[in-house]
């Protein structure tokens, strides 16, 4: 479904991703793991189009869609959940879901787009208890809810998952992965991006493991769940996050 | 004379030069909102309204209905035209470079005014002329159209950001341009329609300002609009419409008690609106009716 090869994007004179291949079967979960500042955003974001890409390549669905502009690349079917969550705090919670139906036109699909409303709503039922609320009111979990139902809300094909599980206790990350489970077992296809390699890898079919701005391994989750680098590097301990400082270490 | 007996006239015409500053204020706002940048060529677009007015309907002789509506239309496409080969080249540059370039344009705006229209003073037509007696005080009918005017304009402002999904996808730029490109917002798009909105608000205060129109009157304007905008809380529509009636009614109660019981000269006026910025930006940088600028890391 999503393809990239040999992709490069450059921060400044800072190379953050190098060369970097990617695919994201159809009706798939697909993970990248990797610690802090391995570039693992910054590949989400050149896929939206967030980020230019200086080398490389972006296909999806058979189409190059290297360095469209944000919106066209919404418009075909890839809804970007970021990092942070970056929901419209001061607005209404359902004014933020309607927003993530911008593209939609009201007048051809507007009883489409309030079933969706009332999808999410059931997929989220805290959100239609709070939906007269200000976003930014919510707690983290909630907001993260938010995120992922404003990027149904552009009934995407694909969706970019930037670090749902950042901030949030581990009750909250299991209700969310649970609800990303259903949301692809209804036929979505996800690229998940994840610092917490356990509980990514447990719910995905294959995974990428990234490491300044390279990919460095990759296999079926299961398998790289075993593997023993993987077990030593990214499950338990977190001693080894310093060693990634920054973008364009050698290692 | 008495200064309470003068109350009631200073009110009004506090009120009456309020209502522009309002319009001038809102222009301020929809800008800033939307691309996060201080037009200082706003009231550059005031003097675009009086002046194209003057133009069309006085030399022209085209009929009000119709030499009004044109002037505004035009004074939008300049908004637009400004947005597209000035801000929108300089959409990667940075805030501060793109505000700069506003100074840049209000400039240019003013050289070329003073091209087209090189008198002093242009007499821009009242809707409808005439004066009417209140109990106290004395205003002109076209008091009557600025007092309308303005608060149709505020609220089809009000309802356009918060029940139309234009307005609420400019005021999703302005709560978070980051998320609103990731729901498929154009941005850009939204930066051009703000500067043809604050125009069109721009150039309607300079022609209902009447009755006189010049090249120089963007800088006064400008500065009262800014000065109301930001005594109000930057931003906020509820704001702009505070500050600009407080700069209004303050910029004739203040000389008028200082003329008529101290007995001290009027030329103070415009100094209140400097003052008044100065004390809002020390006491209360978010202005009257802002919330300030929360930020979460």
């Amino acid at each position: 479904m999503l393809e990239v090869k040999g992709l490069s994007a450059f921060y400044g004179n800072i190379e953050a991703l190098r060369a970097v291949d990617l695919w994201a079967r159809a009706g798939r979960i697909t993970t990248i793991i990797g610690a802090n500042g391995a570039g693992k955003t910054t590949l989400l974001r050149a896929i939206s189009g967030l980020v230019p890409v200086r080398y490389g390549e972006v296909r999806y669905v058979g189409q190059n869609i290297t360095n469209l502009e944000p919106h066209r690349i919404v418009k075909m079917g890839i809804s970007h959940v970021p990092e942070g969550r970056q929901v419209f705090s001061s607005m209404r919670v359902e004014d933020n879901l309607l927003l993530g139906a911008y593209l939609r036109s009201r007048r051809r699909s507007g009883g489409e787009i309030k079933k969706d409303l009332q999808m999410v709503y059931d997929v989220f039922p805290v959100l239609e208890e709070r939906k007269d609320q200000m976003a930014g009111t919510l707690s983290g979990g909630e907001q993260q809810m938010l995120a992922i139902g404003r990027a149904l809300m552009s009934k995407p094909r694909l969706l970019l998952l930037d670090e749902p599980s950042m901030g949030l206790a581990p009750l909250v990350i299991r209700d969310i992965f649970a609800c990303l489970k259903r949301l692809h077992d209804e036929g979505l296809t996800l690229l998940l991006v994840e610092q917490d390699a356990q509980i990514a890898l447990s719910v995905s079919d294959y995974g990428y493991v990234m490491r300044a701005g390279k990919m460095r391994m990759e296999g079926e989750a299961r398998e790289l769940l075993g593997r023993e680098e993987i077990k030593s590097l990214y499950l338990g301990e977190e001693a080894v996050e310093g060693e990634e400082g920054g973008h364009g270490d050698k290692i | 004379m008495d200064f309470l007996g003068n109350c009631p006239q200073y009110i009004a015409n506090g009120l009456a030069n309020g209502c522009i500053y309002i319009l001038v204020a809102m222009g301020f706002n929809i800008v800033f909102n939307s691309t996060g940048i201080i037009n200082f060529a706003q009231g550059e677009f005031c003097m675009f309204g009086g002046l194209l007015a003057y133009t069309l309907a006085a030399s022209l002789g085209l009929p009000l209905p119709l030499a009004i509506p044109l002037a505004l239309a035009s004074t939008a496409i300049i908004g637009a035209a400004m947005e597209r080969l000035l801000v929108y080249p300089l959409r990667r540059a940075g805030a501060l470079v793109a505000i700069i370039a506003t100074i840049g344009a209000s400039i240019f705006f003013k050289s070329l005014g003073r091209v087209l229209w090189p008198k002093e003073a242009y007499k821009v037509p009242e809707f409808t002329a005439g004066n009417i007696s209140l109990p106290g005080a004395t205003v002109s009918r076209q008091f009557l159209w600025v007092f309308g005017l303005t608060i149709l304009s505020v609220t089809a402002v009000y309802l356009f950001f918060n029940h139309t999904k234009a307005g609420k996808a400019m005021r999703a730029c302005s709560v978070n341009r980051f998320a609103a490109s990731l729901v498929g917002i154009n941005v850009m798009r939204m930066s051009l329609y703000s500067f043809v909105l604050a125009a069109a608000l721009g150039g309607l205060a300079g022609l209902i300002n009447a009755p006189y129109a010049s090249y120089s009157m963007g800088l006064f304007l400008g500065v009262k609009g800014f000065t109301s905008a930001v005594v109000g809380g930057l931003g906020n529509t509820f704001g702009a419409v505070t500050g600009g009636i407080v700069l209004g009614l303050l910029e004739e109660l203040i000389p008028g008690f200082l003329t008529v019981v101290l007995g001290v000269s009027t030329g103070y006026k415009d100094a209140v609106a400097a003052i008044l910025l100065i004390a809002v930006l020390l006491l209360r940088p978010q202005g009257i009716l802002g919330r300030g600028v929360v930020e979460k890391v």
